[in-house]
């Protein structure tokens, strides 16, 4: 299925006082595809999605939309429209008059905007809701009617700047299914910007991994996971052990003092590496059986399964299993061919994948609501 | 203890309004005497309405009051939506510091200081006579700016910033948006500015002495008043501009307050 791009960005740079925000970004949104630009706050992707919206200009690069450049098009102009992160309603005006904002603005004619605010509000489950003030609706449903104001306009690309940071858990689950839902229904092109690794692998078709205000890998959220280009996407994806290997020769890898077969090949003979192993797919097994050895030194309960912190040789390995094992237990680990991805080294190299300050990484895994510039 | 703070509480009132208490009570006094009350009288507040110089007075004082708080309200609202756009943080603060000196400085000095800059100008284009109509009102505009600013800002501070990028994601124009809505989410703050401003300009006398000319307000002919002998016009006189002022303030308070109920429960 070949589409047309719909968005492209042509080596984009931006900078805020001197201070880098984008550089030099390539990236080509295709036509009624979901794409998620992922990243810790400060990484430049709510910058990108801004550029996109026209209410920021590129220091450098082009901004392109179905094959004409739009730098300079002033943000009215754009066939897109945003959903903010605290979805800026206007509180002086009812839910109706909210949805037909856009469609006032163009002058439509009131049977017209009658029948597509109903229709809108009828889409995002909100009939019956129309003479309602702002102030009287729960944060899910304010976020309902952004939506609604926003696809009532039929944008061709919808940008969504972390749209559901605000929302509990179990509503967050909701309207990610609904989200989805909405896009495939409508087919326009939607451009998420989250901090939340599993709302990414959820909801995209293609996901934009960025940190530092460069795109570090763009993939589906299988490539992703299964196959990071570096330390920090395999990090920020999911849970990973990220060890510093030695690949010896094609499918052959050598990391904490034994050798293991791989499905990687390409490298330099003897080139220095990074190897990830997910937590979830290292088996614990009797020592004699072991690749591997190390002692256990905190074992946490998440109820689908166990999170143990294995200590090989210094290094510390997350290892998640279903079955108990208590703290300074000897174990042997197994771990198949499959499970082994293997990394050329990056900036990143022995930044992460490694167990030993546990806890604290915990706390920052619930990374509160920011507004970035 | 309680009976003692509401004592002293009671004591500041009566200290702050007695003197405004005797003056409206004698206003009504059919002599002018201003120790004995003979009998009632409204008199003096008739005798007001035939003085040919009060009621100009008045009319300069009304004119200069309304344009001065119109204009001061349209330049302060643009002048603070400026001002909040302004992304460097020095820049920013200087500007604050300029705008407010009008507040702060004596009126004294604000009024000779802009007399002279006024005469001086109207030398400069030859003119015998500048003071006057122009010259009171610039003044009063002036200090009436600050006053507007102060009180559009915060509410330019509380409205969400996303909301203007909203109304032009939709397809408004900046200038569209701005109408649209940030200035329905401000109209408080412009209300009480405006109010204030009106107030300020009413009872303006130091600064309106000093620009005024032969364009005399209503506190400067009191003043002159005064000079000869004082009467109990004078009274009545002050009496309808102290009821004025307290009727703007209660509005101003009245809108300030019901905005502040709505912004918590915003909140909650």
């Amino acid at each position: 299925m070949q589409k047309e791009n719909i968005v492209e960005l042509k080596d984009i740079s931006v900078a805020f006082d001197n201070e880098t925000v984008l550089d030099n970004l390539n990236l080509q949104i295709k036509d009624k595809e979901f794409i998620t630009l992922l990243g810790p706050s400060g990484c430049g992707k709510t910058t990108t999605l801004r550029l996109i919206a026209g209410f920021l200009e590129p220091n450098n690069g082009d901004v392109v939309f179905e094959g004409k450049k739009i730098n300079g098009v002033p943000a009215f102009k754009r066939q897109v429209n945003t959903i903010f992160q605290r979805y800026a309603l206007f509180p002086y005006l009812n839910v109706y008059e909210n949805v037909a904002f856009g469609l006032r603005v163009k002058k439509m004619r009131e049977a017209e905007i009658k029948e597509k605010v109903t229709e809108m509000l009828k889409l995002v489950n909100l009939s019956g809701f129309e003479k309602r003030s702002i102030d009287t609706l729960s944060g899910g449903q304010q976020q309902r009617v952004a939506i609604a104001r926003a696809i009532a306009n039929h944008p061709k690309v919808l940008l969504l700047d972390e749209p559901l940071a605000a929302l509990d858990l179990k509503l967050r689950k909701d309207m990610q299914k609904e989200l989805k839902k909405i896009q495939q229904q409508l087919g326009i092109t939607f451009i998420f910007v989250t901090h939340d690794q599993e709302e990414a692998l959820t909801m995209s078709d293609r996901v934009v991994v960025m940190d530092g205000g460069k795109i570090q890998q763009v993939g589906t959220p299988q490539d992703i996971y299964n196959e990071p280009k570096n330390a920090f996407v395999a990090d920020f994806i999911g849970e990973s052990n990220i060890v510093d290997g030695v690949m010896l020769k094609d499918y052959y890898v050598e990391f904490s003092g034994s050798k293991f077969e791989c499905l990687d090949k390409g490298f330099s003979p003897n080139e220095a590496v990074d190897v990830v192993v997910r937590p979830e797919d290292v088996d614990i097994v009797p020592i004699e059986q072991g690749m591997l050895t190390g002692i256990v030194t905190s074992v946490s309960f998440l109820g689908v399964h166990y999170e143990i912190i294995v200590d090989i040789g210094g290094f510390k390995w997350m290892i998640q299993t279903t079955d108990e094992h208590f703290v300074d237990d000897k174990v042997g680990l197994y771990i198949e061919p499959d499970a082994i991805h293997i990394m050329k080294k990056s900036e990143y190299s022995g930044l992460y994948g490694d167990y030993s300050s546990y806890s604290e990484e915990h706390d920052l895994l619930s990374e509160p609501l920011e507004v970035e510039e | 203890m309680k009976f003692l703070s509401r004592f002293y509480i009671g004591l500041i009132l009566f200290f702050l309004y007695a003197p405004v208490l005797v003056m409206i009570v004698f206003s009504f006094n059919s002599s002018s005497s201003v120790w004995v009350f003979e009998e009632f009288s409204t008199k003096w507040y008739l005798g007001l309405l035939s003085d040919s110089t009060m009621l100009t007075a008045l009319k300069h004082t009304l004119i200069i009051a309304v344009l001065s708080a119109l204009i001061s309200t349209v330049l302060g609202t643009a002048a603070a939506v400026g001002i909040m756009a302004i992304r460097n943080k020095l820049a920013n603060r200087l500007i604050m510091g300029a705008t407010n000196i009008p507040m702060m400085n004596a009126d004294i000095v604000t009024g000779i200081s802009l007399m002279l800059l006024f005469i001086f100008i109207g030398k400069l284009f030859g003119m015998t006579e500048s003071l006057g109509f122009a010259t009171v009102l610039i003044a009063h505009i002036t200090f009436n700016l600050p006053y507007v600013i102060l009180s559009v800002m915060p509410k330019l501070k509380q409205t969400d910033a996303n909301l203007h990028e909203a109304a032009l994601d939709l397809g408004c124009t900046p200038v569209k948006a701005f109408f649209k809505v940030i200035l329905p989410s401000i109209s408080t703050g412009i209300m009480t500015g405006m109010i204030m401003a009106f107030t300020l300009s009413l009872d303006d006398f130091v600064i309106s002495y000093f620009t005024c000319g032969h364009y005399q307000t209503l506190p400067i002919i009191i003043y002159n008043m005064t000079k000869k002998s004082v009467t109990p016009d004078t009274y009545a006189l002050s009496t309808l501009i102290f009821i004025v002022i307290f009727v703007l303030l209660i509005f101003y308070n009245m809108i300030s307050s019901k905005n502040e109920a709505k912004t918590t429960k915003r909140r909650v």
